[in-house]
């Protein structure tokens, strides 16, 4: 049973509850962290990615940025809605730069899309220690193969993250430099 | 679904009367396919369904089957209408372009999602979408220089879920009988910019009578911008 | 199969009682000649052009498993054992860490990569995809169709055999088209009739569903029915015993150990990690357990238990996942991220000698591995 033309037929028909514009500038992102845009943003409402907040500039069917601050300790990272009998992925404080990654592949892999990782190296984010990655996905829904991209950090305790995705037939490449440059921006208040 | 593709080469005609500006289903800057532009249509992707008393939706495999045999019909004598030429791709290029059309649906779904539905701020009302360079397989493989992607999703109400109708009417509970929706979307193969996209939502048409699927093809294809 | 169910069938109906004895079932049973399409308009034809074009989609799917070898190989197997059948018989290999295998009505035959990694010979696969062969020469499915039609999920009834690798929706659908107990023995005893006419060994029949057991009793709560299979094949509380009882009318055949290994060796090492990736640690644990027994000296089969302990960290478990990854390096061929393991032990713990030797031997062996930037960072860390 394909389930994508019921949904495909549920965003066509539902639509998303909001979009907002996300002016270029200094931007809070969370109690802690802030960025710096080089461009306006859409941000939508995405119940089904909480606590993460969802921006995308081509709309969510094509590319997403998840965006994470200050996750606290035992915090589940994605809505618990649906699938209750899937496992939860938590954040935990003590988590090393892998393991946070494999949470998110967890998280990204609950609807049955296949995550493989294809880079994780040490690399600065928010002003302190933390790691940066780059996965492909694919997307278990519609079959579209994503590339995507992450920086992370835990500070005080609490996990900050950008994951930003893509079709890597040119929807990727072309957005992220933009992505790049608001993760060297980033700074994240202790 | 069969797996036949067509090229075609417009020739000037214009199929609508009316004038249109810069409408809300043309990219920025278009206004309608040059003279002996040749358009390559992608293989549609049909479905038909039966909603059920509870108002499951099933999926009709022979409603389908059939469909795509009147819509591939409607699209033929669209192109005779206008006295076109057409081409068979081989299955096997089709394939080769699995990737290029699974995006095309994506995008499109963002299009309908959005452009037609609520609005991203940052493409300030445009239609501004752009599957870029990766079109140009499409290029290679049929030599055309723009190509015409469809995609409907139907359904009916079956025999109890009319019965439910009429029954929950006599209460003043609306139900939906059925709904067609659709997208047809034309895209230049250099650039892979979506110059134009029509959404199809409405409550009515059949896809499962030939001659109900004309009045579809030409609801879908409505101010398709040909040059006159 | 839960334990009760299995204890509780005892032999109260399994020979001479409601459900004919499986031996006496064969007897009545003929292969049928090949079936000719439907009528596209009929129920059947429907459901036939419906599957055609999920093919399609499972072809072009980036979930297949696209191995020349390999499918010929299992499509050697479902061959062999469908007979005359054989030319309509479509094998696709579908990459997902769960037991299954399905064959729609038009011929088309999915098998996951769970199923392979779990079974121990071609006599193992034979049985199941013999089982599945069954239910398509008894046309079981169609019956199912016309009785789940005055149900209004029909459409649903697709993700049986559709939707490659579709772990949600067959969970969600458990029980609902299951087949029933009379389809199961039916399947079973045509399942074996074939294995036995393509040579393998039928005793190897019971043991699928024994080893299967072994995982599914793991389990915390002890649930069957969340086994993509066990939805829409509800074990039979008499099954093993009918299946025992049919290994024992034939004669001995063959069960193509050797071959089996040697054929999906190159996907070994994959099918473990999305194994241990599906966090299911008690039923890894299991599965692993089995297969060690079986295979001792393989160091793949360790490495993935220290995995497994590894990330379910409970009490002891740290200490068990330094012990299998140690024997897995004592048995050569360890997989690389066998030293990330013990480095990632190790560094937790501060023992950091230990962690840079294992994290240097880690990028010896993979220079190239994704995480191999992270890794160097520790071991440069880790000097000071």
């Amino acid at each position: 049973m394909r389930t994508l033309p019921i949904a495909a037929l549920f965003f066509l028909l539902a639509g998303c509850a909001s979009v907002e514009k996300v002016e270029s500038g200094e931007r809070s992102l969370g109690e802690r962290m802030l960025v710096s845009l080089d461009g306006p943003w859409n941000k939508v409402s995405a119940p089904d990615r909480e606590p993460a907040v969802v921006w995308t500039m081509e709309g969510r069917p094509v590319d997403e940025l998840l965006i994470y601050s200050g996750i606290k300790n035992e915090q589940v990272i994605h809505a618990t809605a649906m699938g209750a009998n899937r496992k939860n992925f938590a954040f935990r404080s003590g988590m090393q730069p892998d393991e946070i990654v494999a949470m998110f592949e967890g998280m990204l892999t609950r609807d049955g899309s296949t995550f493989k990782l294809v880079k994780l190296a040490p690399a600065d984010f928010g002003g302190a220690k933390g790691f940066r990655f780059e996965y492909s996905l694919t997307r278990k829904v519609d079959n579209v193969q994503l590339s995507g991209l992450g920086f992370g950090t835990v500070s005080n305790g609490e996990l900050f993250a950008l994951l930003y995705q893509a079709p890597r037939l040119a929807f990727f490449p072309r957005h992220q430099p933009r992505v790049e440059q608001m993760a060297r921006s980033a700074r994240i208040k202790t | 679904m069969r797996l036949a593709s067509s090229v075609f080469a417009v020739i000037a005609v214009s199929f609508a009367a009316a004038a249109w500006g810069q409408s809300k289903n043309l990219a920025p800057g278009f206004t309608s396919l040059p003279r002996g532009a040749a358009v390559v249509v992608m293989p549609t992707d049909i479905e038909l369904f039966s909603i059920s008393g509870g108002g499951v939706l099933e999926p009709k495999a022979d409603w389908t089957e059939a469909a795509t045999q009147h819509f591939k019909t409607a699209l033929r004598d669209k192109k005779q209408k206008l006295g076109l030429r057409t081409l068979e791709l081989a299955e096997k290029d089709a394939d080769e372009l699995t990737e290029v059309n699974t995006l095309h649906a994506a995008v499109a779904r963002a299009i309908a999602l959005h452009h037609f539905g609520t609005p991203l701020p940052t493409k300030e009302g445009k239609l501004d979408w752009s599957l870029g360079e990766p079109v140009q397989a499409i290029k290679k493989l049929t030599g055309a220089d723009y190509a015409l992607f469809s995609w409907v999703r139907d359904s009916y109400a079956s025999a109890e879920r009319q019965a439910a109708m009429v029954a929950l009417a006599f209460v003043g509970v609306g139900l939906g009988g059925g709904v067609q929706v659709g997208y047809a979307s034309l895209v230049d193969l250099k650039t892979g910019q979506v110059l134009w996209f029509n959404r199809l939502l409405r409550g009515r048409g059949d896809l499962r009578e030939a001659d109900k699927a004309v009045e579809t093809v030409e609801a879908l294809l409505e101010q398709f911008p040909v040059a006159k | 199969m839960n334990r009760r169910g299995f204890l509780a069938g005892g032999c109260a109906c399994c020979v001479g009682g409601l459900v004919p004895g499986p031996a006496a079932a064969q007897a009545a049973w003929e292969i049928p000649a090949r079936f000719a399409r439907p009528d596209a308009g009929s129920d059947e034809g429907g459901l036939w052009s419906m599957m055609d074009r999920e093919e399609v989609r499972l072809r072009k799917s980036p979930f297949s498993l696209r191995d020349p070898k390999l499918q010929a190989y299992v499509q050697d197997i479902a061959c062999r054992l469908a007979g005359e059948h054989c030319p309509d018989v479509r094998v696709h290999l579908v990459r997902t860490p769960l037991f299954n295998a399905s064959m729609a009505p038009n011929g088309m035959m999915q098998v996951w990569s769970g199923l392979m990694l779990r079974v121990d010979n071609e006599a193992q696969l034979a049985a199941v995809l013999g089982h599945e062969i069954g239910h398509y020469l008894a046309r079981h499915s169609v019956e199912r169709l016309r009785d789940a039609k005055s149900r209004s999920a029909f459409g649903m009834f697709i993700g049986m055999f559709g939707a490659v690798g579709a772990v949600g929706q067959l969970g969600l659908y458990a029980g609902m088209f299951a087949y029933s107990r009379e389809h199961e023995s039916q399947a079973d005893s045509i399942g074996v009739l074939l294995m036995r006419k393509a040579g393998y060994d039928a005793a190897e029949a019971a043991k699928v569903w024994e080893n299967l057991q072994l995982e599914i009793k793991a389990r915390p709560d002890g649930d069957a029915s969340r086994s993509p299979f066990f939805a829409t094949h509800p074990p039979a509380a008499d099954r093993q015993q009918a299946l025992a009882e049919l290994a024992r009318a034939s004669p001995a055949g063959a069960a193509n150990e050797v071959q089996w290994r040697e054929g999906v060796k190159p996907f070994l090492r994959d099918w473990l990690h999305e194994e241990v990736k599906r966090g299911q640690h008690e039923e890894s644990l299991a599965l692993l357990g089995r297969m060690i027994a079986r295979s001792p000296a393989l160091a793949d089969y360790r490495w993935a238990r220290g995995e497994v302990y590894r990330l379910r960290a409970k009490e002891g478990d740290l200490d068990s996942a330094v012990t299998e990854y140690l024997a897995a390096i004592a048995g050569g061929g360890e997989p690389p991220d066998t030293h990330r393991g013990l480095g990632m032990i190790y560094r937790a713990r501060r023992q950091s000698p230990e962690a840079r030797t294992s994290f240097q031997r880690y990028l010896e062996l993979a220079p190239e591995a994704p995480d191999s930037a992270l890794i160097k960072s520790y071991v440069e860390e880790l000097r000071t």
